[in-house]
């Protein structure tokens, strides 16, 4: 079984902006691409009721995933909640995982535990979610306090939404990490809805970032939708936090394109609000970034996307192909 | 070399060693370095092993045992305490969601190696929040094990039997015990599995199935039964989860008569779930039905004395149901 991290692994993020690499840029961009259409076919084989379950779709959420956990190192850990499936393809989890996840086969990494979409790795240090919010967060944050205890220069990113801040364990997990300056990354993606809760009605804040203030370490509010954005924020907070300098909340503002989940047709939210979202989707305004400075051109995007496709289709298959669980196996992994 | 030790010193005792043996281990919680601990069950540590091993948190039960899981998750070993078992509902979610699921959860990916250590129980005029049991919440959650020692030597060697547990173990400590029992303790290391119940007192007539400081009531009751012509069988179910079914029916099967005595609420407490296993699997050996001592369904113990002597089980409500069963 592949376990191998992505070819990024152990390579330090490159922080000065101005200086950012052409491999970088094209990375984050063939991450993003492959971060969209892996959850778009997750939709599609929802639809097709390949897997049963429910969908936590991420469409419009790419650049905030990307951007903060691109840089990570295998050695690093990530704690995501419900619509973070794709953090796993991120890290590097090979497709055919995440794919065999969804259909709940015996071939994925929990053998058919969880529920579609709540994914992690164990391997590669990600932390298979629980799906009550703002539990993963705690437990990223222990995580945190582990690593700094060892001595280890490892951090945590730990995804999170705007719904999840409102919850007491939010303001715990904060606090504490403040107190010990712990290597964690709070990545809040605000999108402005928590299941059919407006932002309004979650807090009476503008930015989410301002809560950092209350527990002694730097909050920031970047554009979501912005992945060198995200990922300079990002980059900058890892370095902060290898050098022991303690914990950073970073708010990006993003949008969930679909409903709370594939079986919400999401009518609390206006065609309009959605529409103004779709049109400042996260890749074409990347891809004009890359083709205005040479970066990218159509034949390398077709190459990118072509290669994507066949990879996931392979995974697709995988998955399908793959055996159930045996019904007795729901005894085991109780205890050790 | 053993020598007497009152049951809190046991639990001292437990912790310095296993600090000093196991580097992985630290403790975590409310009170616990500067003042050693409401109770003082960890006096001494923060001296010696300083702050980065014993660590006085914040007042708030969710990260203490969050980040203890996390902690746990990179390979350390950590001792939360929880003050009072009272306070362990703002904890809920971590302990249930998340320590008692996460192994399940990763198919054995990630384990979680924390021992939880709780002060729980009532009869110290503790009032309705510094009283309280709850033991029964998470016997109700495979994935976590549960254990609560009633003598010096379990409390040692069931601590160190925890720590070293590669699962979330729920370790109960009753308050009026600290001071109160003593008995003999081995200076050295050992351990008391984590499973097995103890025969406490052997007798042919009935089988009482106890744990905790209801241990000590029982005994006392017997003990005033025995001179009236019943021997009764004291099993001491000292790990609740998973429960050890084996010596249970064993001992209800010789004596064909089964109480059950817990400091708790009764309805779907311990006792009903006990008293199911023993209907289920020991039927036909039962001469009468199975009985229950417990506290009374009410929310909590409440402080005026005679309020909570009512509450409690004592050795003459322990007797009157033993005559009871012996009448059968
Ligand atoms: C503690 C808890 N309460 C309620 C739910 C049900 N629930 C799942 S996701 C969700 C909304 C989450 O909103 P947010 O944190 O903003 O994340 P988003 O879904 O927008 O990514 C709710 C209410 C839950 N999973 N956990
Ligand atoms: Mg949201």
């Amino acid at each position: 079984m592949a376990t191998k991290g992505s070819p990024r692994a152990l390579a330090e993020p490159e922080v000065e902006k101005s200086a950012y690499s052409r491999e970088l840029l094209l990375g984050l961009y063939r991450m993003l691409v492959k971060c969209r259409l892996c959850d778009e076919k997750a939709r599609i084989l929802f639809r097709q009721s390949k897997f049963a379950g429910n969908f936590y779709s991420g469409v419009g959420h790419e650049a905030t995933e990307v951007g903060a956990a691109y840089s990570l190192r295998e050695d690093d850990w990530i704690a995501p909640s419900h619509r973070d499936w794709t953090s796993n393809i991120i890290k590097g989890v090979p497709l055919k995982f995440c794919f065999a996840q969804l259909f709940a086969k015996a071939t994925s990494p929990d053998r058919g535990r969880s529920s579609p979409a709540h994914m992690g790795y164990p391997p590669l240090n990600i932390i298979t979610p629980a799906s009550s919010i703002a539990g993963q967060l705690n437990v990223g944050t222990g995580v945190a306090l582990g690593l700094k205890k060892l001595g280890r220069d490892s951090v945590v990113v730990s995804f999170f939404g705007d719904g999840a801040t409102s919850i007491g364990g939010f303001h715990e997990a904060l606090n504490f990490a403040g107190v010990h300056r712990l290597p964690i990354l709070y990545v809040c993606k605000n999108n402005l809805w928590a299941e059919s809760v407006p932002l309004r009605l979650q807090t009476a804040l503008k930015d989410l970032s301002d809560r950092a203030k209350a527990y002694g370490f730097p909050g920031l509010t970047v554009d979501g939708n912005d992945v060198l954005a995200v990922y300079e924020a990002a980059s900058k907070a890892i370095v902060r936090a290898r050098s022991g300098e303690g914990p950073t909340l970073i708010e990006c503002k993003t949008y969930r394109w679909y409903g709370h989940s594939e079986i919400d047709p999401a009518k609390y939210r206006s065609k309009e609000e959605v529409e103004a979202w779709k049109k400042k989707d996260p890749i074409p305004r990347f891809e004009k970034y890359l083709i205005d400075r040479k970066v990218l051109g159509e034949e390398v995007k077709a190459e990118i996307a072509a290669q994507i496709t066949a990879e996931i289709n392979e995974a697709v298959e995988f998955a399908d192909q793959s055996p159930y669980p045996e019904p007795a196996e729901a005894t085991d992994f109780v205890w050790s | 070399m053993a020598r007497t030790l009152a049951f809190i010193e046991a639990i001292t005792e437990a912790l310095h060693q296993e600090m000093e043996r196991d580097d992985r281990v630290f403790v975590l919680g409310e009170d616990i370095g500067l003042s050693g601990g409401v109770f003082k069950a960890t006096s001494g540590l923060l001296e010696k092993f300083g702050e980065d091993r014993v660590l006085d948190t914040p007042l708030a039960e969710g990260i203490i045992i969050a980040a203890s899981i996390g902690s746990s998750l990179v390979g350390l070993r950590p001792v939360p305490e929880i003050q009072f078992t009272d306070f362990i509902t703002v904890g809920m979610d971590q302990l249930v969601q998340q320590a008692a699921k996460i192994r399940y959860r990763s198919a054995g990916g990630f384990s979680c190696p924390i021992t939880v250590r709780i002060c729980c129980g009532g009869g110290v005029g503790g009032g309705l929040y510094h009283s309280q049991e709850n033991a029964a919440w998470f016997v109700h959650e495979p994935g976590l094990k549960v254990v609560m020692p009633s003598t010096a030597y379990d409390a040692k060697g069931l601590l160190l039997a925890a720590i070293r547990d590669p699962d979330p173990v729920l370790f109960f400590e009753h308050k009026k015990l600290y001071r109160t029992i003593k008995s003999e303790v081995p200076e050295g290391d050992y351990t008391v599995p984590i499973g097995p119940a103890a025969i406490r007192r052997e007798g042919t007539d009935l089988t009482v199935l106890t744990y905790g400081s209801m241990t000590h009531v029982t005994l006392e009751a017997a003990e005033v039964m025995s001179k009236r012509g019943v021997e009764a069988e004291v099993v001491e179910v000292r790990t609740l989860a998973p429960l050890d079914k084996a010596t249970i029916l064993a001992s209800v099967k010789k004596t064909s008569k089964c109480m059950i005595i817990h400091e708790d609420k009764r309805t779907m407490g311990i006792g009903a779930e006990l008293a199911a296993i023993v209907s289920e699997e020991a039927f036909d050996h039962l001469d009468g039905p199975v009985v229950r001592v417990t506290g009374p369904d009410i929310p909590a113990i409440p402080f005026s004395p005679p309020l909570e002597k009512f509450f409690m089980v004592n050795p003459e409500k322990v007797v009157a149901a033993m005559e009871h069963l012996a009448a059968y």
